[in-house]
């Protein structure tokens, strides 16, 4: 078990610079994952903390040591990859027992070890298989059972689930979710799925570009996004963005917003007079809200327990709301839709997230 | 009514044109078999011709003297083995040691290839280091060498060690990974394997040498099996090496014997000669026929020779 | 410092081999070659410096050189187009599909196995002997055979017979080539109405440029290398009268039983550079096919 701390870490391939300036604490024992879109560096940092990538700048820590030059087989860590990387001509058994015996294990140890992860991971039927006659979900368990009999200080996934069909990626969430919490030990976990991030991770990284967007907790990301980029991909369905006018008056601010009426809030910190609002799909309500305008009903999407309707608002803006699914909507309908105040977020023109000040004087 | 007229005629132009179509369809597929026919006459005769003088040879090295150069018919009137009997020892050496020469030889120069080659296409396929493009660029330069070029410089080298009239100067050089074309071979089989099993294997605390051991050799037997099949009939039939660094006839491999037999036999008993010669493909053959998928696959991945 | 052995240490252990070969037995010989070009050695006593005078002889007054070259190149452009039109054309019909392709392909590829041997290359002098199969399977056509390995003006032509018969190897790579056309462009051109020879034109040949380059300088280099099939019909002299004096026969000759090293050296240079010429061709050429294959995806 092991935290780990990455100080101003950096990769670069000749002249083009994937990753920057980047910190990061890891603590001890959390489900950390990597989220981000394709390119951000995700999978190159993880593949730099596992030792399989140099590291161009900075240092990476793992429990305290400096690793940057401990070759990979020494860091102590295990990794599932998203390809398995099963070795075709090894039985599972011997795919399982092969790394212990590198180390040096002792037989019984071996054998100890190799039957308790086949058992937690229900694949004792399969010890004398080959890879090639597994399905996906089969090999995806003897990948992370390989990664188990290690016992290591720190478990590293590289989007282990994205070859896996849609249903089998439900139930292995689940699976890993009740493997962590069987183990406890230290997990980071890359992903682009946002779904796999919000449900499985103690904390997330949103990365973009080689940089940290955002660090927090699922609902820190969720209800308080820092930037516009983390409120987009954070969600789904995702958030709605609306362009806005601020006006500055005496002690609190005007809103304008295309298609739907002006509202004042308290003030916020900021000259800008260009702002992007954001609002959640659920936060909006059909003929209801704080502040509401009117729209026609572009595109129904039936879900059963749901209903995602696209509304487009007088000024031309597609809304998405989410209704519970009871009222039948008709495409071509006017609909009034609305929100509350509290539920905005509000973001500057560098994106960044502004909150309107509250005056402590105002509370006597 | 005009839709019942119009649906009539439909009807009898569609016939029409189906019963078009299936006598073109007739025509081709006929053609097609007269061509096919034809086809496979021309390859029978061709394959007939391409292997006529290897049967001749076969033929020649059964009759009685007399009999080989009287007629075209393979069959010989009676069948006689003495000419592989006398042959085997016409020359002062009996083929046995000729034999277990060639075979020392080659097995040798086989192990000495897989091993070497084996080693330079791990390095330049799997492990990153400084200067591995430049490596390899030269590597594969070397394919273009002539031996003819680094001949009399290699000999006088070998001459200095006192190597000359040993097996040295053949065998040494495969232990050396001379012959590039193998090391191309493996490492594009190599390249195949994919990357992530290297990675696991590392995490799973292998060294390098572990991976190329216990991963990389394994699962390479194609390339491994291609190369030393290749590897073994060229050195079998090697000649000019041999031809200049064995002088002592008791150390003479099968190709070089068989020059002997042609300068001090060959205008008098072609028979045996025949018969020698016959024996000496007859390895060759053997592992063409055992391995032929694996040399064909490996020369069209390759590309070459 | 210490990083850069640790990082690049297994590597280099892994090709200690090769490099050891390649200073020994390749680099190293090659500047030993360039060196002794332009000396006299005899191998009793030390290497003389003389210049240019090897080159100068060679280029000037050795005619037998010059008619090594004659022999070679004309052996090269006689034996390698021949052989590859027999390797296409064979790998054309080979390639619709026959069920015992297989069978084919081993019947036609073995020569090219046994080609290089010393067997086939004494079998080769006693079938076009004057006495030979092959003057025999002529007379039964009623053509009276010259004495083909013992007449200057023919003997060459065996050699090229023999090259044709090794079309094998050639034809295994064309066979690679031919199946990665896809068969929807023929099919198109069945539809259209186009005959067969045309389809052969405008759609075979022009995919298949690549490779029909490729195994045409692959055979081109191949071929300056023959050695022990000219060796052994012309009894290691070249005879008759130097028309199988090939440019390897030559310089093995010169090397071996004169023990003119030097001017074997030179020999041996000049054949590098021709080869090398070649080769250059191919790589600056090869913009061009290398091109069709990035067209073709």
């Amino acid at each position: 078990m092991a935290g780990l701390t990455l100080r101003n870490v950096g990769k670069r391939y000749g002249a083009l610079s994937i990753i920057q300036g980047l910190n990061l604490d890891i603590h001890d024992g959390e489900f950390l994952v990597l989220v981000g879109p394709s390119g951000c560096g995700k999978s190159t940092l993880l593949r730099m903390i596992a030792g399989l990538e140099d590291i161009s700048e900075g240092t990476v820590s793992i429990g305290g040591k400096v690793v940057n030059d401990l070759p990979a087989s020494r860091r102590e860590l295990s990794m599932v990859f998203q390809s398995y990387a099963l070795y075709p001509h090894m039985s599972v058994r011997k795919n399982l027992a092969f790394g212990l015996q590198n180390f040096k294990v002792s037989r019984t140890e071996v054998e100890r070890r190799v039957a308790e992860a086949a058992r937690i991971l229900q694949i004792e039927q399969l010890m004398d298989r080959k890879p090639r006659q597994l399905s996906g979900g089969q090999k995806q368990r003897v990948a992370i059972g390989r990664s188990i009999v290690r016992e290591p200080q720190l478990f590293l996934f590289d989007e282990p689930l994205s070859n896996l069909d849609a249903e089998l990626r439900v139930q292995m969430r689940a699976e890993l979710a009740s493997l962590y919490a069987r183990l406890g030990t230290t997990m980071i976990y890359v992903t682009h799925d946002q779904v796999e991030a919000m449900t499985m991770a103690s904390r997330i990284v949103v990365l973009r570009g080689g940089k940290v967007e955002q660090l927090g907790t699922p609902q820190e990301l969720y209800t308080r996004p820092q930037n516009l980029f983390v409120a987009g991909f954070i969600g789904s369905p995702k958030i709605n963005m609306l362009q806005a006018k601020a006006t500055r008056g005496a002690g609190r601010t005007i809103v304008s917003v295309a298609g739907m009426p002006d509202f004042a809030i308290a003030e916020l910190p900021t000259d800008d007079q260009a702002l992007t609002l954001c609002v959640r799909p659920s936060s909006l309500r059909v003929g209801s809200g704080d502040v509401t305008g009117q729209g026609t009903i572009r595109l129904v999407e039936y879900l059963g327990s749901e209903t995602l309707l696209h509304i487009t608002l007088s000024s031309g803006q597609v809304l998405l709301a989410t209704d519970n699914g009871r009222t039948p909507y008709r495409m071509g309908d006017p609909v009034t839709i609305g929100f509350d105040l509290s539920d905005l977020h509000y973001f500057d023109s560098a994106g960044q997230r502004i909150e309107p000040i509250q005056k402590e004087s105002q509370v006597q | 009514m005009k839709t019942s007229a119009t649906d009539l005629e439909l009807a009898i132009q569609m016939d029409e044109a189906a019963r078009v179509a299936h006598e073109l369809r007739l025509k081709r597929d006929r053609q097609n078999r007269n061509g096919r026919i034809l086809k496979h006459i021309f390859l029978i005769i061709v394959s007939c011709v391409m292997l006529y003088p290897l049967f001749w040879l076969l033929a020649s090295s059964f009759k009685p003297e007399n009999e080989i150069f009287g007629s075209l018919t393979l069959w010989p009137s009676e069948f006689r083995l003495d000419n592989y009997t006398k042959g085997w020892y016409a020359l002062p050496i009996s083929f046995t040691v000729f034999y277990v020469n060639s075979a020392i030889v080659t097995g040798l120069s086989v192990i000495g290839n897989l091993v070497s080659c084996s080693f330079a296409a791990y390095a330049f396929a799997r492990l990153s280091f400084t200067g591995r493009s430049f490596f390899f660029a030269l590597m594969m330069m070397t394919l273009m060498i002539p031996y003819h070029v680094v001949l009399i410089p290699q000999y006088v080298q070998f001459l200095n060690l006192g190597w000359v009239d040993t097996y040295l100067p053949l065998v040494v050089p495969r232990f050396l990974a001379s012959d590039a074309f193998f090391i191309f071979l493996m490492v594009q089989f190599f390249r195949q394997l994919p990357r992530e099993l290297d990675e696991a294997a590392m995490i799973d605390g292998c060294s390098p040498f572990k991976i190329y051991w216990a991963i990389i050799l394994p699962l390479s037997l194609p390339a491994m099996g291609t190369a030393a099949i290749f590897s073994l009939i060229w050195v079998w039939e090697d000649f000019l090496a041999p031809l200049i660094y064995l002088n002592d006839i008791k150390s003479y491999t099968v190709p070089l014997a068989l020059r002997l037999f042609l300068d001090q036999e060959g205008q008098s008993a072609y028979g045996q000669m025949f018969a020698m010669s016959v024996l000496s493909l007859v390895p060759v053959v053997i592992f063409f026929v055992l391995f032929q998928k694996l040399i064909v696959r490996g020369i069209a991945t390759s590309g070459m020779k | 410092m210490r990083r850069f052995f640790a990082r690049n240490a297994p590597a280099y252990v892994f090709l200690l081999p090769w490099l050891i070969g390649f200073f020994l037995l390749a680099l190293g010989p090659i500047l030993a070659s360039l060196y002794l070009s332009f000396t006299r050695y005899d191998m009793v006593s030390a290497p003389r410096w003389i210049g240019w005078g090897n080159y100068e002889y060679m280029f000037t007054r050795d005619r037998r050189f010059w008619k090594a070259l004659e022999v070679t190149f004309t052996y090269v452009a006689l034996a390698v187009p021949a052989r590859l039109i027999m390797a296409l054309g064979v790998a054309m019909l080979l390639d619709k599909g026959l069920r015992t392709i297989g069978l084919y392909r081993a019947i036609f590829y073995l020569p090219s196995l046994l080609g290089a041997s010393i067997a086939i290359a004494i079998l080769w002098r006693q079938l076009f002997a004057a006495d030979g199969v092959v003057n025999q399977v002529l007379a039964m056509v009623g053509i009276q055979g010259a004495s083909w390995i013992t007449d200057p003006d023919t003997s060459l032509y065996t050699l090229v017979v023999l090259a044709m018969w090794q079309f094998g190897s050639p034809m295994l790579i064309f066979l690679a080539g031919l199946r990665g056309i896809p068969r929807d462009l023929y099919e198109a051109a069945e539809i259209d109405g186009t005959p067969g020879w045309r389809q052969f034109t405008r759609i075979t040949l022009p995919l298949l440029a690549p490779v029909i380059f490729f195994n045409l300088v692959l055979q081109t280099i191949d071929s300056f290398k023959t050695f022990s099939s000219a060796f052994i019909i012309s009894n290691g002299t070249g005879a008759p009268a130097d028309s199988l004096l090939f440019y390897t026969v030559y310089l093995f000759n010169e090397a071996f039983k004169f023990f003119r090293m030097g001017y074997a050296s030179a020999l041996a240079w000049f054949l590098l550079v021709i080869i090398a010429t070649f080769t250059a061709i191919a790589f600056f050429t090869s913009k061009y096919w290398v091109h069709y294959e990035n067209e073709r995806d």
